[in-house]
Parts: C-alpha cells; structure tokens; sequence
C-alpha cells in the first residue's frame, strides 16, 4: 500500500544519522536457473518468448540466451497450438498466433536441456486507460513528480493490473501494480510512485497499461516487494512465477494500451 | 470446567493443611517503605536474624508477612542501595510494622555494610530471572542521552537487540511479541516510540523492572518467551517535589506529592520531543507542515484507607505522531490504566484485585491526489485479575488467583470519501475471552532446597459475531460459518505447569533448575526486524493455533567477595510450537481472509549465558556473554527445513562499566559485541523485464557483519544546594565511530550498468548528547 511509500521519508529523519557505503560481500555461486518471459497480447502479434538464464552476481550484467527449446503455445479456447520458431538467440517468436483475444486461456510449453516447464494465463477483459496526469509531491523540499493513470475500474470482479511507464522513450527500471482488493468499482487514480527518476518538464511520458489475470500481479507484486525494499524489513524471496518447475519468470496473456502526456 | 474444579479443589486442600500446621504461630507483618518519600520497597528482604530460614522478600505492593512462634526476635529489613534496619519485636499476637529505609549516602568513603542477606540471587528458587531498579539504569550511556529501560535489558544475558538502536528486543531465541510487557499490570502492546528508536517508558516513572526469562511464576501468562514486568512510582507522600531533564530529543518533568499525608500521593511525569519545533522555525512551508514528535504521560495516585485497604490508581497515554504536510499523517500509541485495591484480611492474607484497560490503536490519514482515507486499526482489553497471597509459615507461601481477559480486534476501518479510488470498509473484529487460573507455591524444604512451582490453568475463547472460514492449501475459502455475537466459535484450553527448584551447595553459591510452560494466544504478525507500529496482532482461531513453548534451565550462581561479586551461569533449551510467519506476497493489510495468508512451522533455541557483575564499591559494572542458537522450521519455507531464525546471534558480549570519579564526576561506558544476525543474500542475478532482478537460494543464509560498538558517558553533580539538585550528563554513542551494517542492499552499480553491487547503510556514528537533569 502507499503508506509505505509515505513513511519512506519518516524513516529518513533516522537516517540523516545514516551512511552508506558500497562493500563487498562473499556470496555463493547457484546453478544457472531458467528464466522464461512470455507475453500474449491484444495487440497485433507476433508474441515473444524469451528464454535466459541466471548468472553469477559478481559476473557482468549480461544473461546467457537459451537456444534450441521447444516451445509451443496453446489457445486453448480456439485449440490452437503454435510451435515458436527461434528468431535470434533466445529469442522465439509465434507464428499461427498472430492475435491475442480477451477470455481466452493460453497456455505455454518449454522443453530445454530435458527439462519441461509449463504455465498458463487467461487475457482478462480490457479496461479503458482514460488519461495519463501528474502529481507533485513536495516534501521536506524534496519536490518530486509522479505519472498517474486514470481509469475506471469495472465492479463485482477482481481486476489486476500492471504498468510499464517510459520517460522520453526510456523504459523506467521498475514494473508497477495495482489490485483492485480495496477498489473494487472504483474510478482508480494510480500513482506511479518513483522515488528514483524524476519527471521534468518537457519530459513525454508514456504509461503502458496492462490488464493481467491473479497470478501475473501476484508475479509482478512480490517482485515489487523483493526489490522495491531497501530497508531490508522484508527478507527478500523470489517472486511468485506461474510457471511450473522452478522456472524464474512469468507468462502473461494481457490487454495493453498506452496513454501519453507530457509534463508542462 | 472439570479442571477448573479440580485446581481449585487443590488450592483449598493445599491452605487447609498449611494453615492447619501453622497455627500455633504468630505472625508480623506491614509494608517497607523508603523512609523519606513513602515510596513502597518491592523485592525487599525481611528475615528474623534468630530464625535463618526465616527470609521473605516484600511484593509488589511492599507488603511483608513472616510468621514465627511467641518469643522476641531481631527483624532486619535490607534493601539494595538502603540501609540495613534492625527492629526488635515481640511476637506474643500478630502485629503490624510498617519498616522505613534510608537511602545510603553516595559518599565516597562510604563503607559497604556487609549484610548477611545479600545473596538473594543464589538463594531464591526461580532461575533466569534479572532485576533493574532506576538506579541500575541511571549510569549506562543510552543513545541520545534519553534513559531507557528496554534498551539497557539488552544488555543482560539472554536478551539481545532488534536491531540498532532499538529498543525492541528478543529473549532467549524468541521473537519480539514473544515478551509480555506489563506497566502496572496491564499490557503494552507497543512498547515503542519513533519506530523503535524509544522505548515507551519514561524512566522517571519507573520505579521497578523484573524481566523473567524463563522461569516465571504461575501468575504470570499469555506470552512465550518472557515477561517484563515494570511497576511505575506511587508518588512521595510527604512531600513536594518536582523532578525533570533537558535532553537533546525531549525534555521531562515529574511533579509528585501526598494527597493527604502519609495516606495518599501522587505522581505525573511527561515527557515530549521537540524535533518538530526545529521543523516549525524553518522557513520552507515544505518543511514547516509537517509534525513529529512522541509524547508519554504517566499518572498514578494511591490512598491508603487503612491499614488494611489501599487502592491506587494508575495511566499511560502515549502517542507518537508524524504528518507530512497535510498529505499523509500517522499517530499510534498505547493507552493503559489501572485500579488495584490491595486489601489485607488478615496478617497472612494478601489479596490485590485489579481492573485493567489497555488500548493500542494507530490512525493513517492519506489525503493526496484526489483520495482522502482514514484507516483506524485498534486493540482493546479488559480485565479483571485477582491475586492472593497467603503466607502460610515462615518457610512456605502460596500465591493464587484468577484472571478474566475481554479482547477486541478491530484489524481495520478504512474510510474513503467517495471520490477516493478506495472503497470504505470495516473489517470483521475478533472478539476473545482469555482466562486464566493459577496457583504456585514457594516453599523453603530445608536450609539448601527451596521450590518454586504452580499451575496455570490458561483458556481461550473466540466468540461472535462473525464469519469463519475454512481454507484449502492454496489459501481459497473452502467453508464458512457464521457466528452469532457471544457464541463460541472455538476454544482452547492449556495446563502450563512451572516449576524451580534451588538447591545450596554452600552459603554462597547454588544450583538451580526449573521446567515452564507458556502458551501464547495473541500473535503478531511482523516479518520486520524494525519495529512497524502498523504490524499486525491476530488472535488464536480455529486456523490459528496457540504457540506453546517448553524450556528447561540449569544454572550455577555464586556470589564472591562477600556478596560484592556476583557471578551466574545457565543453559537452557526451549522448543517452540505452533510458530506462525507469512507466505511470500502475503496481503495482510485490512484483509478479512489474513489467516490464510499464513504458515505455520516449530522453532527451538538453546544456550549458554553467562553473568558476571560487581555489585559495590566505585566502580561497579557487569559482563555478559551468552552463545546460543535459535533456529525455526516452516512448512512452505527453505524445502520445509530448519534455518537460522532472524533472532539468532551466536555470540553476544555486553561490558558495562561504572567509575565514580570523584564526589562530583561520575563515568561510564558499554562495550557490546554480537555475531551477524542471519540476512537473505541473493545468489544470482537475471533479467526481467529489462530490469536486473536478484535470484534467492535460500532464506537466512548468510549473515551480517559483526556488530560492535563503544559508548561513553559522564555525569557531574552540581552543586548541592539544601533545596535543589542538578546534574550533567554528556554521552557519546559509537565512541570509534564504526559503520556497524543496519542494512545490507544489493543494485545496479550506478557507474556502470553491466555491474552489480552490495550498498551497506549504517545508522549512528557518533552520536554526541547531553541532558541536564533537576530535582527540588
């Protein structure tokens, strides 16, 4: 909830008594993991699966594409099933599934280095972004700017949402949420809260929204939670994939529709 | 209710056959005072110097009994920090003696009277247990100069810090809502200020802390790992007086005086920060809007009727509040009073009936783009307790009685105006009975064997009106019943047998064993390691089960130098059911299906401790060292296998010192040192989305830096004057300045975005105050 973001600065007053300093910590090496990240749309395909793994912390910044999986994808409403062709390293691509449709379930089949991994995701209904606005905070002299979607939540079912926000064309690095648990029915003004990039003016901004189903949100909102925290309250964990196996990642079938605004 | 009958069945065998025994006997008893302010004296000692066994210590109300046959004895009263009183009695009927001590002189010259009877320590049967007087706390460097008592526990063994600075604090491997903490009898459900950095007692209005660490006696109930039992000041009542300091954080005043003399008196002592007003002197309406600060109010009054009848009457109100400028505000705090009436029936007879209230309740206010929310959350007891105390004969005393507790949950309101994005709601409350039946004897066998045992008889019942629910693995609501208000929805009922035994090996020294029980039914929901204000309590349900913890201690104590030196070892090994945490994403905030949001899972915790302390002379000071290990198993968690819980830290050293200089210059200074406490460190990385994201192995794998850390401080009397007396105190926290890890955070290099690395954060290097204090 917000409130965690407003008792940020509570914390703050403490911490002018605070130092940081970067340190090096020993920690052990894991056996590379997969990381799966696929998405059906509403939007015109072709759909992406892209299949990576982890990497050592100490080691560069680059993951290690996975190649020669076998990967299909199902519409299982439409009993479609599409075998993705690898289109670089990594990188697979549908070829039947060419549009995302709202209600239909589809499901998702990886089969690398002998291994199975399996999910599946139901596009939920869309829900209209009516207008991207901005929000000034200021406090303790800190002024800050945050992009705020506009909608209207539909009532009697549960909507989750996510939302990808770029600053003149740069992705910013965080994936925010919303449930509607609290909301439900309401008309949603949703702040994305960034407490590390600031919008100026001039800035376009251009908010993604994406109507998910549980178990994506449930995926994006304990990743929030692992790396939103910087007080280290929480102890971190991975975040919840619908993915089966251990497999690290997500596989959504989402609606998409962007807003745009730009900051006077 | 067939139990219920048979202890009570038990208790009237038990005070047929000893007062039966004892009649031949007549008794003295009275109350101890301080001789100058009426103050009551609790946990003084009262012996007849012609019967050796004859020792009794006074309770919590000063109240004394020792019976004996006709004849003319010595009674000599002792008390820490008193002088020793001789009183020549004749016991030819019962009588009354009120006994007045007088506080020694802190004069340097002063030589130690050897009391004979100042191996309390060693002798009294109940193991684990530590005693801190205001004078004990006076000279330990605190942060900020502010006295507290809950920081300075933490420097006893057993007891160790959650976290830096604060005065949240884990006893002997349990967690921090593991300790039952009592002012006055009612319980604190949030014994902090500023997130934790404060303790929520003034240390002005305290005249008295007991902390159990194990062994508590039967009367005591409803939390796993200790107790903490804090007893506020009655008041001088004879006369005036007004007490206070300036800090750099908050400034005290205490104003105390009789009612009526020698009968009754008063006490009220407050205390406020003032770091808000710095914030109202700035000029930037950005700043000069917000608020926060923490105030605490403690009240107390007592009127003696008679001899035989005396009611007191005591409150707490504490609130912290904090409010960026009419955007967003919080306040929380606890509220608590209580009325007692001790009465007397006769000189063997004591019994104190207490009403008890305790509120803990927070306020989030969120008025920001176009959403104006209100979310109240509260905790509310009610109780009534009843305790006797029968002194049956000068080797043998028998304390019973009863407790009735009404709980009320109400998780939380939300109220959103109608153009909020939030809806208003009102989470179902719980509603809870928490009853409790006791009965524990102390009872000298012989000059070397003395027992501490009894039975607490504990119940718990969640009545109506509301829904309950049945949930499968996934957390899905399988089945729903609904309650009617006041019907049962379940109960538990648990027997917590305690018990201690003494045994003297010689004059000084002696071992100690005992076994305890606890059951704990309020449960707090905190996966932090700083205390949150916001974190919620739930009580036992039919999902929730009560946490029920076993320990077993043995211990060696043994006084040197006659009695100047004190020395105590124990072991102890405790295992704990029913232990609750959280699943991973868990929605706990204004949730009605909480419960199912939870995991459930054992812990067990084992340890050395041991306790060096010089207790006279000019210096005086102790040594603390405990090894332990505390470890917890959950199902759903690390692959269902036991791991290092968050409160384990294998060595802990705590030095304390205090010199008395000359008259006027007092120093002191702490040393504390503690192995990492356990830390989830990522063991790999991966992108998603675009962004770098850390991958977990396995929870509480790794640990933080070594902590340790110096503190120094110096008083220096002013001037006596007939009337009025003052002191400095200057202290500096973190004397060397180290970067002990509050944090440890893992991120993108910021100079290069193909790097990853670790970000210490540490709180407090030098940390310079002072505060100057006055009394007249």
């Amino acid at each position: 909830m917000k409130t965690l973001k407003f008792l940020q600065p509570f914390c703050m007053l403490v911490f002018l008594f605070s130092c940081t300093k970067v340190i090096s910590v020993n920690l052990n090496n894991a056996n590379p993991n997969i990381v799966i990240e696929g998405i059906v749309s509403d939007g015109p395909g072709p759909y992406q699966v892209k299949i990576t793994q982890t990497v050592n912390f100490s080691d560069p910044n680059v993951f290690p594409p996975i190649t020669g999986a076998t990967i299909k994808i199902t519409d299982s409403s439409l009993g479609i099933t599409d075998s993705l062709k690898e289109l670089a390293p990594g990188t697979y691509v549908t070829q039947k599934i060419q549009q995302g449709i709202t209600g239909h379930t589809y499901q998702l089949y990886v089969l690398s280095n002998g291994q199975t991994y399996t999910a599946s995701s139901t596009m939920p209904a869309k829900v209209n972004l009516d207008s991207v606005t901005f929000y000034i905070t200021n406090i303790f002299g800190t002024k800050s700017t945050s992009a705020i979607a506009n909608f209207q939540d539909p009532a009697g079912i549960a909507n989750y949402y996510t939302f990808t926000e770029y600053v003149n064309g740069q992705a910013i690095n965080q994936t925010f949420n919303f449930s509607d648990r609290l909301s439900d029915g309401k008309y949603i003004r949703r702040q994305l809260f960034n407490d590390s990039s600031y919008i100026n003016p001039g800035d376009q901004v251009a908010v993604e929204m994406h109507c998910v189903d549980n178990q994506v949100w449930q995926y994006f909102n304990t990743l929030g939670q692992a790396k939103g925290n910087n007080s280290q309250a929480i102890t971190p964990a991975n975040p919840l994939s619908n993915i089966s196996n251990n497999a690290l990642g997500y596989f959504s079938a989402q609606t998409v529709q962007t807003g745009l605004a730009i900051l006077e | 209710m067939t139990k219920t009958r048979s202890v009570l069945l038990l208790l009237f065998i038990f005070l047929f056959i000893y007062s039966a025994q004892a009649q031949t006997n007549h008794t003295v008893s009275g109350s101890i005072r301080e001789k100058k302010s009426g103050e009551s004296l609790i946990g003084a000692t009262v012996y007849l110097l012609e019967i050796p066994k004859s020792g009794t210590m006074s309770n919590s109300y000063g109240f004394y009994s020792i019976s004996a046959p006709s004849g003319t004895y010595t009674m000599i009263t002792s008390f820490a920090g008193y002088q020793q009183d001789t009183t020549r009695i004749t016991l030819d009927r019962n009588i009354n003696i009120v006994v007045g001590l007088l506080q020694k002189s802190t004069e340097l010259e002063e030589v130690v009277v050897s009391s004979k009877k100042r191996n309390e320590n060693v002798i009294r049967p109940l193991a684990g247990v530590q005693k801190l007087s205001v004078s004990d706390i006076r000279n330990v460097p605190v942060i900020f100069g502010e006295k507290d008592v809950l920081k300075t526990i933490q420097l006893l063994p057993g007891v160790k810090a959650a976290g830096e600075g604060n005065s949240g604090f884990y006893v002997r491997g349990g967690a921090a809502d593991q300790n039952l903490i009592l002012l006055d009898e009612a319980t604190v459900y949030n014994p902090s200020h500023l997130l934790g950095f404060f303790s929520a007692f003034n240390s002005d209005a305290i005249k008295d802390l007991t902390l159990y660490k194990g062994a508590m006696p039967a009367e005591y109930g409803g939390r796993l790992s200790s107790v903490v039992d804090i007893k506020m000041n009655d008041g001088n009542n004879k006369d005036y007086h007004v007490s206070g300091g300036l800090g750099l954080i908050a400034s005290r005043i205490t104003v105390e005086g009789p009612i009526v003399k020698d009968k009754g008196s008063f006490i009220v002592s407050g205390r406020r920060t003032y770091a808000d007003v710095f914030l109202k002197l700035s000029s930037d309406s950005t700043v000069n809007n917000n608020s926060l600060y923490f105030y605490d109010l403690n009240m107390k009054a007592n009127y003696t009727f008679n001899k035989n009848n005396r009611v007191y009457l005591s409150g707490y109100f504490g609130k912290d509040v904090f409010g960026i400028g009419g955007q967003f505000s919080i306040d929380y705090g606890n509220s608590t009073g209580t009325v007692r009436w001790n009465h007397i029936f006769n000189s063997r007879l004591f019994s104190n009936t207490s009403f008890i209230y305790s509120n803990y309740n927070y306020n989030i206010d969120l008025t920001s783009n176009g959403n104006d929310l209100l979310l109240k959350s509260k905790i509310e007891d009610l109780s009534l307790k009843q305790d006797f105390q029968y002194y049956v004969s000068s080797r043998s005393k028998i304390n019973f009685g009863f407790q009735v507790t009404r709980h009320i949950i109400s998780p939380a309101v939300l109220n959103a105006t109608p153009g909020s994005s939030f809806n208003s709601i009102d989470i179902q409350k719980n509603y809870s009975f928490e009853n409790a039946a006791y009965l524990g004897h102390e009872y000298t066998v012989s000059d070397k064997i003395r027992f501490n045992y009894g039975l607490r008889f504990s119940s718990f019942i969640v009545t109506g009106p509301g829904d309950f629910y049945t949930y499968d693995s996934a957390g899905d609501i399988t089945q729903t019943k609904t309650y009617e208000s006041g019907q049962i929805v379940t109960s538990y009922f648990n027997l917590e047998p305690r018990f201690s035994v003494s045994i003297q090996t010689n004059e000084n020294s002696s071992v100690k064993a005992s076994y305890t029980r606890n059951v704990q039914n309020l449960h707090l929901l905190s996966n932090s390691a700083t205390s949150n204000p916001t974190d919620l309590w739930i009580p036992s349900s039919p999902n929730v089960k009560p946490e029920i913890a076993d320990q077993v201690s043995l211990g060696y104590y043994r006084n040197f130098s006659d009695n100047n030196y004190e020395f105590s070892t124990e072991v102890y090994y405790k295992t704990m059911q029913n232990q609750i945490d959280y699943k991973n994403g868990a929605e706990l905030r204004a949730n009605q299906n909480v419960e199912s949001q939870l995991l459930y899972g054992q812990g067990r915790a084992y340890g050395l401790e041991l306790f060096l302390k010089k207790k006279a002379g000019r210096f005086t000071g102790w040594l603390s060292y405990t090894l332990s290990k505390t470890e917890i198993q959950i199902n759903g968690i690390n692959q269902d296998s036991w791991y290092p819980a968050r409160q384990d830290q294998t060595n802990n050293i705590a030095l304390v010192g205090v010199y008395q200089l000359s008259k006027k210059w007092t120093i002191s200074a702490n040393w504390v040192y503690n192995t990492g406490t356990p830390a989830t460190f990522p063991s790999g990385k991966y992108s998603v989305n675009g962004q770098t994201t850390f991958y977990y192995t396995e929870r509480n794998a790794y640990r933080m830096p070594d902590y340790n850390r110096l503190d120094f401080a110096a008083t220096l009397e002013g001037k006596k004057h007939k009337k009025w007396q003052s002191s400095w105190t200057f202290s500096l926290y973190n004397v060397y300045g180290r970067e002990n890890a509050y944090a440890i955070t893992f991120r993108n290099d910021p100079d290069d975005p193909n790097k990853t690395q670790a970000l210490q954060t540490s709180l407090f290097r030098w940390v310079p105050s002072v505060t100057y204090n006055f009394k007249f």
